[in-house]
């Protein structure tokens, strides 16, 4: 279990080097938004905001730094829910 | 393949949470008759397939995709406890992160955390005793390709366009038929590993009940 949480955190270490790096640099696309955008959806997500996180970022910190936060901010959540989870029902 | 507000109508955003709804509440009741020590492999597992959706791999034509984890989700811990896995991990990405719409979660569910997870863990418990590797393989193309052509559909069906789904079919089959190879690599290397290292973890090992 201890070297699963050692791989998390490697995990989101590296992240940056993925999700905002390599992303700026090629310009990544989902095929839900190719198969979007050739039907005219709109996506709503940054009229509708309600998050500060919102992209992984956090206010305040570069993009790199605010994508490892918010893995770690979203790891932790994910890690205590599920916590909540296991503890509950049958033994 | 988390679908944002804005993708689906309001029609097709209430028929997916009529279906998901229902069937949360009884994976959640099926979920807490999981014995508790296969239980405890769910914060660990959430978490890691949380950290690894951040990771958006580069592949042909500006296209990219990540790591889903549903079918590895099915495959440890039975259909009911993969759904509440995937349900967390789609839950604060949505509230915390607004990644995949608070309209869509209802179809974001059902795509990743119900068909993608039933999907692997059945081609997986079909597989022979000796090809489980193989099996972890196809359940996880099989179900990143299948949840992929349900989200087409949804986004199909969703648009005004009368020729929606012949748009958003082939792009989403095609394009998740290929990820779908990737993800099979990763899920049959999380699997051998965990095989070879910790055994119990897997549904339907000894002692480790699906429920």
């Amino acid at each position: 279990m201890k070297r699963a949480w050692l791989f998390i955190l490697l995990l989101v270490a590296v992240s940056p080097v993925f999700g905002v790096f390599l992303a700026d640099m090629l310009g990544y696309h989902e095929p839900l938004d190719v198969a979007a955008e050739k039907l005219g959806l709109r996506d709503l997500t940054e009229r509708t905001n309600w998050t500060p996180f919102l992209d992984y970022r956090v206010p305040g910190l570069p993009e790199w730094l605010g994508y490892i936060a918010s893995g770690i901010i979203g790891v932790a959540i994910v890690a205590a829910l599920g916590y909540l989870v296991a503890r509950g029902g049958s033994e | 393949m988390h679908i944002p507000d804005g993708f689906l109508n309001p029609e097709m955003c209430a028929i997916t949470a009529a279906i998901v709804a229902p069937y949360a509440a009884y994976a959640f009741y099926k979920t807490r008759a999981i014995p508790k020590e296969k239980r405890a492999i769910i914060p660990v597992l959430a978490s890691a397939i949380f950290a690894a959706q951040m990771l958006n791999w580069p592949i042909v034509g500006g296209t990219s995709l990540h790591f889903v984890g549903g079918a590895l989700s099915g495959m440890l811990l039975g259909p009911w406890g993969g759904f509440t896995t995937m349900f967390l991990v789609l839950l604060v990405q949505c509230l915390v992160f607004h990644d995949g719409g608070i309209t869509t979660l209802g179809a974001n569910l059902l795509n990743m955390a119900v068909i993608d997870v039933l999907v692997g863990y059945a081609v997986y418990r079909l597989a022979p005793e000796k090809y489980k590797g193989v099996g972890a393989f196809l359940g996880a193309w099989a179900g990143i390709t299948l949840a992929g052509v349900a989200a087409g559909v949804e986004l199909g069906l969703s648009s005004y366009m009368p020729y929606g789904l012949s748009v958003t079919l082939p792009v989403m089959g095609f394009w998740h038929a290929l990820l779908g190879i990737i993800e099979g690599l990763i899920t049959m290397g999380v699997y051998s590993y965990l095989k070879s290292r910790a055994p119990y973890m897997l549904a339907g090992a000894a002692g480790g009940g699906v429920a």
